[in-house]
């Protein structure tokens, strides 16, 4: 009676079966594949100086050797505050600028709107390596050699900011908008009650943008501090690889710590990061 | 209310500026370097002993990364905010000159002090001419060779090959290719191939540096030498390939026998147990010949205490100085008259490090020599792949120099 029926059920629960364990296996490869640079750095790290490159997968014996050193004989501890400062409040700072901007362009009118729109979109053709240069004399020109503002303020104008939360904000109901006017609503409170609370997955991605890219900036944090006690960790971490030699296991303590931050901070807005990039990329 | 309370906190880290300033009387002298933290720890205590000798000089030291010194001293030149001193490269040193970065030291440096110096050093400061700057550390490579793998094969682990025949011998007598094993392993660029060059009778330039040499037959016996190491004797274990595996890494793991390398090699290679020897570069036609690393200290001439720092720089290169330098870290002093102050039981591979610097060749002094090395590289590797002959690759880079000598003739007349 249901044999006839039955089978092309266990078929389908069979195939589907396959289909998962085919989509598992592939989906456990692409994970070794990505997490094998990871493991291998923490490996190294808790190898003895001068074992880096011995073949044994597992050091013998582990040493949490390098993890002192990083901190004690070499500045990390200071390297990481200074990290920490640059990019949170680069990250801050450029993440409301960016908005406010964002804000004026979509919901204000003003004459030649689009036409200054395009011309900050346009600048970012304009290789960022070309910039460095002339923010540094005017960096310098200011005296703010060897400060924090150095370090912050020439990169809190972003231009990609300014157009991936204009992107969105255009998608916002004018209707919402409005209402908030008619009832007497300011610019600054349309911004904080409206447009801030809707737009919040994109901004809190522009912000892990941001972060990151102050994270690991290197370049600009190198040429603008002279002193080691503002040395972020990407200058610290160029300390590792000297004219000679690399000091491969100290390097990979230090680089292990470094992307302790920048996971956090992702696991917490996972959420908000993933949507935020999709949306960018389908309302853009 | 939140949103205020954060960007207050960060209006705070904002105004968190450090200052740079200098304050109090007197002169300060910053100098940028790139040392290791073991070598800092010498040169802050140099630093100290100055400053107590010279009360009116202050020496400021700032650490750089040896890899972000290059863009950060070009960046501070185009902006004015250079240092007094910097450490560089021996190779980024005439570059710098080139440009009229660099104080030339000629008025302050009296015979005494340059004639102590070791003359290989020396050579690395002079450009057209002028002194450029006081040698900060010097090297060359060595003959660096597995003590247990000569032993294994029957040969004495006292008695490394003094010639380039000998050294075939030997290298054929521990090569066991099934398992893996190979009595050489070399890196494939310009610099790393000089010793066989050098010990050819072969230069990368004509004594004028207007000509390209590599295309004559010295420079091409030398080269062909290493090539046939690798295809024809098979001694080579392939190192220098892309996935091979480094000479410095297989040496480590008892997979090479031989390998060239520095006196920078030596702690590391004590650090991992390994029971090693240092020889010689084995001599060619042309007798024994090694190349010169290291680096040298450069007053930038926008210094506006160029008389203080060469003041500094005299301390640094002075015989006690070097004296010390050497027996705390190892490494050849630039000073000759510390020669015979060094514990060579402390540092038993010093010895034969500062025998090879009499044989050692400088670079030719040209701002290009960066360049010329990125376009000969691919030329040699072109050599070694067995794609061209060895003439054919060295006429090849040949041309590319010549472009690269024109232009920087062309650079020096517009920048006169």
């Amino acid at each position: 009676m249901g044999g006839a029926s039955a089978d092309p059920g266990k078929a389908r629960v069979r195939a589907r079966r396959v289909r998962t364990v085919i989509l598992y296996a592939a989906l456990t490869l692409a994970a070794v594949v990505v997490l094998f640079p990871f493991f291998w750095m923490i490996v190294t790290a808790l190898k003895m100086p001068g074992h880096a490159f011995d073949s044994e997968i597992l050091p013998r014996p582990p040493t949490l050797d390098n993890f002192r050193r990083v901190f004690t004989e070499y500045g990390f501890m200071r390297y990481f505050l200074n990290s920490g400062i640059v990019s949170v409040s680069s990250g801050l700072f450029a993440t409301l600028f960016a908005a406010l901007a964002a804000y004026a362009f979509v919901f204000k009118e003003f004459r030649g709107r689009d036409k200054i729109f395009a011309a900050i979109i346009a600048s970012m053709m304009v290789p960022g390596l070309m910039y460095v240069v002339p923010q540094f004399a005017i960096v310098k020109k200011l005296g703010w050699m060897n400060t924090y503002r150095a370090m912050i303020v020439p990169h809190l104008a972003n231009a990609f900011g300014l157009f991936l939360l204009r992107q969105y904000m255009v998608t916002i109901p004018r209707s919402l908008v409005d209402a908030a006017r008619i009832d007497g609503a300011s610019d600054f409170q349309v911004f904080g009650h409206i447009v801030v609370p809707l737009t919040l997955p994109v901004i809190a991605t522009l912000f892990l943008l941001t972060f990151q890219f102050h994270w690991s900036n290197f370049l600009w944090q190198l040429i603008v501090a002279n002193r080691e006690s503002l040395y972020t960790v990407p200058v610290g971490l160029a300390m590792f690889k000297q004219q000679h030699e690399q000091l491969y296991t100290l390097k990979m303590a230090a680089s292990a710590i470094s992307i302790i931050p920048i996971s956090v901070i992702f696991v917490f807005a996972q959420k908000y990061f993933i949507e935020g990039v999709t949306r960018g990329a389908v309302k853009g | 209310m939140r949103y205020a309370a954060i960007a207050l906190l960060s209006c705070l880290a904002l105004s968190l500026a450090c200052g740079g300033e200098q304050a109090g009387e007197g002169v300060t002298i910053t100098v940028w370097e790139t040392y290791n933290n073991e070598e800092r720890a010498v040169f802050l205590s140099l630093v100290e002993e100055f400053q107590a000798a010279n009360p009116g000089i202050t020496v400021d030291p700032v650490n750089i990364p040896f890899d972000g010194l290059e863009p950060k001293v070009l960046t501070a030149l185009a902006t004015n905010t250079a240092p007094d001193i910097v450490r560089v490269d021996v190779g980024f040193l005439p570059k710098l000159a080139m440009r009229g970065a660099v104080h030339p030291l000629d008025e302050y440096a009296s015979a005494r002090v340059t004639g102590e110096l070791r003359p290989v050093t020396l050579a690395s400061c002079r450009i057209d001419g002028h002194l450029y700057g006081m040698p900060d550390q010097v090297n060359g490579l060595c003959l660096f060779y597995h003590k247990d793998l000569f032993a294994e094969a029957g040969l004495d682990p006292e008695d490394p090959p003094e010639t380039w025949e000998e050294f075939v011998d030997c290298a054929k007598k521990i090569t066991d290719a099934d398992k893996g094993i190979f009595g050489f392993a070399m890196r494939n660029s310009l610099w790393w191939s000089l010793p066989f060059i050098y010990s050819f009778g072969g230069d990368i330039l004509s004594e004028d540096n207007r000509q390209c040499a590599l295309s004559e037959a010295g420079a091409v016996a030398g080269f062909q030498f290493k090539v046939d190491l690798y295809s024809k004797h098979r001694v080579e274990g392939g190192a220098w390939r892309a996935g091979g595996v480094r000479d410095d890494v297989g040496f480590q793991s008892r997979k090479y026998a031989m390998v060239f390398n520095g006196p920078w090699a030596v702690r590391g290679l004590q650090a991992a147990g390994i029971d090693f020897g240092v020889a010689l570069i084995p001599a060619g036609p042309a007798g024994h010949a090694t190349n010169v690393g290291g680096n040298n200290l450069a007053v930038l001439s926008t210094s506006m205490h160029p008389e203080a720092a060469y003041k500094f720089l005299e301390h640094i290169v002075s015989k006690e100085s070097q004296a010390r330098w050497a027996n705390e870290l190892g490494q050849i002093p630039v000073n000759t008259a510390a020669d015979a102050m060094i514990d060579l039981d402390k540092h038993p591979y010093l010895g034969i490090f500062m025998e090879q610097m009499k044989y050692a060749v400088p670079r030719p002094q040209v701002g290009s020599y960066p360049e010329i090395e990125n376009d000969t590289n691919p030329e040699m590797q072109a050599a070694l792949d067995g794609k061209k002959t060895v003439q054919q690759a060295m006429d090849a880079a040949c041309k590319k120099i010549s472009v690269i000598l024109e232009e920087e003739e062309l650079l020096k007349e517009s920048l006169k």
